[in-house]
């Protein structure tokens, strides 16, 4: 099995730096879709799915390998060894974001910098450490996700009900977003909300950007400036928005604030 | 007619008809029908939806948001698959969520929800559905899947357990059969010392009484080699690749001729009957032929009538030959007849003279080993007749 189809690779456009897009838990690479394009007439784009999720090949979820984060970073680094021309930019959502660091710190250099969507490195609450969750909380979504087990699962297309103010995904009304296997994706849920990489963020050296929303449920507020403080090398940005997604929510700020971000990190590297 | 201002200007009214109107429809629809801001806040609530979730429209218009009524693992779900989901494809369809009514129990709802835009503003449309049956019949399905799986593990465990009780019972299957052979090997030593003691005592002690004693140690000797050489054979048969022959061409009626000559010295009070058919020209391990007939007649010996004869019957001609030895006698039940060539097997009665029941097994891998074959034929009346039959080889 090539790295390629493993995580379904989308290489795009061409520059001297190469940005790679990751996504987090329950979705897939279509959240870049409003991001990512605007990136391909400078950047060299990847987009890929992470193992078990969207159109990766789900024969590949390795319940060892993916049993932590780590598993998925490893994947990265291939992807990255494969795909990768120049100097790396990595963006990850969510998880993905944390997938990123630990990438980063397995192999100093992979990636010169990091663009952070609503990152968390621990989501459950310990001693004064806001994660924002219980571990009840955890438990009570993978009852939710067993409840939800035939929308998880490829075969059984929900109908569309239409959005007829959105022409561009007229042609994708078969509903092939965001799903996947509904064991894997319980896994992941396990994988992702049980994660406590604390002590890692700690160790990367590269810049990072952390872009917070102001009110995100999954990462909350206290989160972003824990990870201010945390990063060696952090620009916290909040950005207006309810919600987890960003880039799909607030696309024009997020990206406002990642160029600014990309234009310090350049400076930096070329004018110092 | 002017057409009266409604709640909901889409849906219009036959008032002629009698139908009753879209406000009244949207209010009392058998569905809970929300109207949200993109950020979840409520704008609009049906009748029927305050009604399952216990709330007045007051309390939950602009003053609290959807997710707001979820638990706390839909939240995480809404906000990391179905909300990106209706951002990204514009609706969601079924949706399972378990909603907190006003009074903290839990409904399980499905959901419907798609993205309207009402002027440049972006509102959610969302329909609910109470699915308390669905939701238990689906646990049902989940459990009973659970039950599935663990039972499909349980059965691999003990598959996995009994291939292990099967592997170590075969491994000291093969370490007793061995042990049989080193005990067999090393007991043919001091055997021999004692017969060869024996053989010399009777060629010089000259005493009456003392000759019986010593034929006495004689005989119990060759029993003794007999038992223990069947044994040989059986590990070599079980263990190794069968009991080895060396197959030359010669006089079968003179080989088995021979060996009934020594038998009859070692039944002395027996009759004893050598029956030669045909030619005698065949291909066969001369030894093994002899231990063949001696252990068939030993066998109907025990087994048949003492007071009427054995027959050894001979029988050579170009296709092959056969060895069979005939007894009067009791019939061997037909059960037994099923099991008689398996080692350790024994009729039923009981006597002093008897190996531990690896005569007949023995004489049956002989006959394999020539590539042939062993029956019996038995009846109250014809008596018990063993035949072994061996083909002649394609060549020598």
């Amino acid at each position: 099995m090539t790295v390629r189809d493993r995580h379904n690779v989308t290489v795009e456009g061409s520059g001297p730096v190469t940005m790679v897009f990751a996504h987090g838990f329950g979705c897939d690479q279509n959240m870049w879709r409003l991001m990512a394009p605007n990136y391909a007439d400078r950047y060299r784009t990847i987009r890929y799915d992470l193992v078990g999720s969207g159109r990766s090949e789900l024969s590949a979820y390795d319940r060892t390998r993916h049993a932590s984060l780590q598993g998925h970073a490893d994947d990265l680094l291939e992807i990255l060894g494969e795909f990768a021309e120049g100097p790396v930019v990595f963006v990850g959502h969510s998880v993905g974001a944390m997938i990123g660091v630990l990438a980063g710190i397995s192999a100093p250099g992979a990636i010169g910098a990091h663009v952070m969507l609503g990152p968390s490195p621990c989501y459950i609450n310990d001693d004064d450490y806001v994660g924002g969750f219980s571990r009840d909380d955890i438990e009570s979504l993978l009852t939710t996700l067993e409840g939800n087990y035939l929308g998880w699962s490829s075969t059984m297309a929900p109908v569309i009900m239409g959005a007829p103010e959105k022409p561009e995904f007229a042609a994708e009304l078969n509903n092939s977003f965001c799903r996947t296997d509904p064991d894997i994706a319980a896994h992941f849920a396990r994988v992702t909300f049980l994660s406590d990489n604390r002590a890692d963020v700690s160790k990367l050296r590269e810049p990072a950007l952390v872009l917070q929303c102001s009110e995100d449920l999954i990462a909350p507020l206290d989160v972003g400036h824990y990870l201010q403080r945390t990063l060696p090398n952090a620009t916290l940005q909040i950005i207006e928005n309810v919600g987890h997604c960003p880039h799909l929510t607030a696309p024009c700020a997020s990206m406002a604030a990642i160029d600014a971000f990309l234009e310090s990190v350049e400076s930096a590297r070329f004018g110092g | 007619m002017p057409s009266s201002s409604r709640l909901n200007p889409h849906v219009s009214v036959a008032e002629e008809t009698g139908v009753p109107d879209g406000a009244a429809l949207y209010d009392r629809a058998p569905c809970g029908l929300l109207l949200t801001d993109a950020d979840g806040t409520i704008r609009m609530v049906n009748a029927t939806a305050c009604r399952w979730l216990g709330f007045e429209a007051h309390e939950l218009v602009g003053r609290r948001r959807f997710q707001d009524l979820l638990t706390m693992g839909g939240r995480i779900f809404h906000q990391t698959h179905w909300a990106p989901l209706l951002q990204l494809q514009g609706s969601v369809a079924e949706v399972k969520l378990e909603l907190k009514r006003a009074r903290g129990e839990v409904v399980p709802m499905l959901m419907n929800a798609a993205v309207a835009t009402h002027e440049g503003k972006v509102f959610h449309e969302l329909a609910l559905f109470v699915a308390e049956d669905r939701h238990a019949y689906e646990r049902e399905l989940m459990t009973a899947r659970k039950r599935a799986e663990q039972l499909l593990a349980e059965q691999a465990r003990a598959h996995a357990a009994l291939e292990e009780a099967k592997a170590a019972a075969a491994d000291r299957a093969l370490f007793a059969e061995q042990m049989i052979g080193i005990v067999s090997h090393d007991l043919r030593n001091p055997l021999s010392t004692i017969r060869m003691g024996t053989e010399v005592l009777e060629m010089t002690a000259a005493a009456g009484m003392q000759q019986d004693v010593l034929a006495n140690i004689s005989r119990a000797g060759l029993r003794a080699v007999r038992l223990i050489n069947d044994l040989l054979d059986f590990t070599h048969a079980r263990i190794g690749h069968g009991l080895s022959v060396d197959i030359q061409r010669m006089d079968l009626h003179a080989v088995v001729a021979a060996q009934v000559a020594e038998l009859r010295q070692a039944y002395p009070t027996r009759m004893l009957v050598h029956q030669a058919n045909g030619a005698g020209g065949c291909a066969v391990d001369a030894d093994r032929m002899a231990q063949l007939v001696g252990n068939l007649v030993s066998n109907a010996m025990v087994y048949g009538e003492t007071d009427s004869e054995v027959t050894v019957t001979t029988t050579a001609n170009p296709e092959g030959c056969a060895v069979s030895v005939h007894n009067h006698g009791p019939e061997i039940p037909e059960s037994l007849r099923q099991t008689l060539f398996q080692p350790m097997v024994q009729g039923t009665k009981a006597h002093s003279d008897r190996s531990i029941g690896l005569g007949l097994y023995i004489v049956a891998e002989i006959a394999r080993a020539h590539g042939g074959s062993v029956d019996v034929s038995s009846s109250e009346h014809e008596g018990t007749t063993f035949t072994v039959r061996v083909p002649a080889p394609l060549s020598l």
